[in-house]
């Protein structure tokens, strides 16, 4: 094989977070993309239950203007 | 009963005094509803993730309160909405009793619960104040602090040395592991 996949892991799991705040910008900022889209959870690797609260979390936040909706890349 | 959680956005370009009037304007149209408030506080000015009525910048304030009745929250809600002051607001119930927020605590370990969950903030404030008890001794007697940092760098240099061997180790388990795929083929 050219190279080896790494092992995907639920970050929540791994450090014991039970419960997303959504005023917590900088932890969502990790499972957000670029462009400000919910990254998926076959590349994140978080399990079902913390993605579904994960997914509330990111928007509400971005109901409040703490995350953008839209994250234009500057070209 | 129930505990929630709402978070406004002001305008930033207000002074003081008038934020502090039209908080308490938000308060006490609160508690015709008849809930409890348990936190009031300004959480920060931070710039807005997207311009709201051409405001950049927003000063953010918490309110935490104990559920009143569901058909005056209602028009609570409506009161908020025509607010001319408040630039947008949320609502949310929260699982768990709120604590009340001292302010000599500071931002800084709210923020650190906030980041590991909220059912270990106990232990983190216990931790804390370990912390400070043992930075205290360290201040009145210097020659421990010399002796301190003299461990310091030996204690670095482990980690390093720790790393190194673990950097080393996954190419070994990698280069094993093709090895066993090519017998495998």
């Amino acid at each position: 094989m050219a190279f080896q996949s790494r092992k995907k892991f639920c970050y929540f799991k791994e450090n014991g977070i039970t419960d997303i705040d959504y005023k917590d910008v900088k932890l969502l900022r990790r499972f957000v993309n670029d462009q400000g889209k919910i990254m998926p959870r076959r590349i994140t690797g978080s399990s079902a239950k913390m993605h579904r609260k994960l997914v509330r979390a990111i928007k509400r936040s971005r109901s409040i203007a703490l995350m953008p909706y839209v994250e234009r890349s500057s070209d | 009963m129930r505990y929630y959680e709402t978070l406004y956005i002001v305008n930033p370009n207000l002074e003081n005094e008038v934020l502090a009037t039209t908080m308490g304007e938000i308060g006490t149209e609160l508690e015709k509803t008849k809930s409890k408030l348990i936190n009031h506080r300004i959480w920060g000015k931070k710039r807005l993730a997207y311009p709201i009525d051409n405001q950049k910048y927003g000063s953010f304030i918490l309110l935490q309160f104990e559920g009143g009745e569901q058909d005056q929250m209602n028009e609570f809600h409506t009161w908020m909405k025509l607010n001319n002051a408040v630039l947008r607001h949320m609502t949310v119930s929260l699982d768990e009793q709120p604590e009340v927020y001292v302010e000599e605590v500071k931002e800084a370990p709210v923020e650190e619960a906030v980041k590991e969950g909220t059912s270990e903030e106990d232990n983190e404030v216990e931790t804390e104040e370990k912390a400070v008890v043992e930075s205290v001794p360290e201040e009145t007697s210097p020659e421990t602090v010399e002796e301190e940092s003299t461990d310091e760098p030996k204690a670095t240099e482990q980690v390093a040395s720790e790393e190194s061997e673990n950097n080393e180790e996954p190419t070994d388990e990698s280069s094993e592991e093709e090895t066993e795929e090519k017998e495998a083929e």
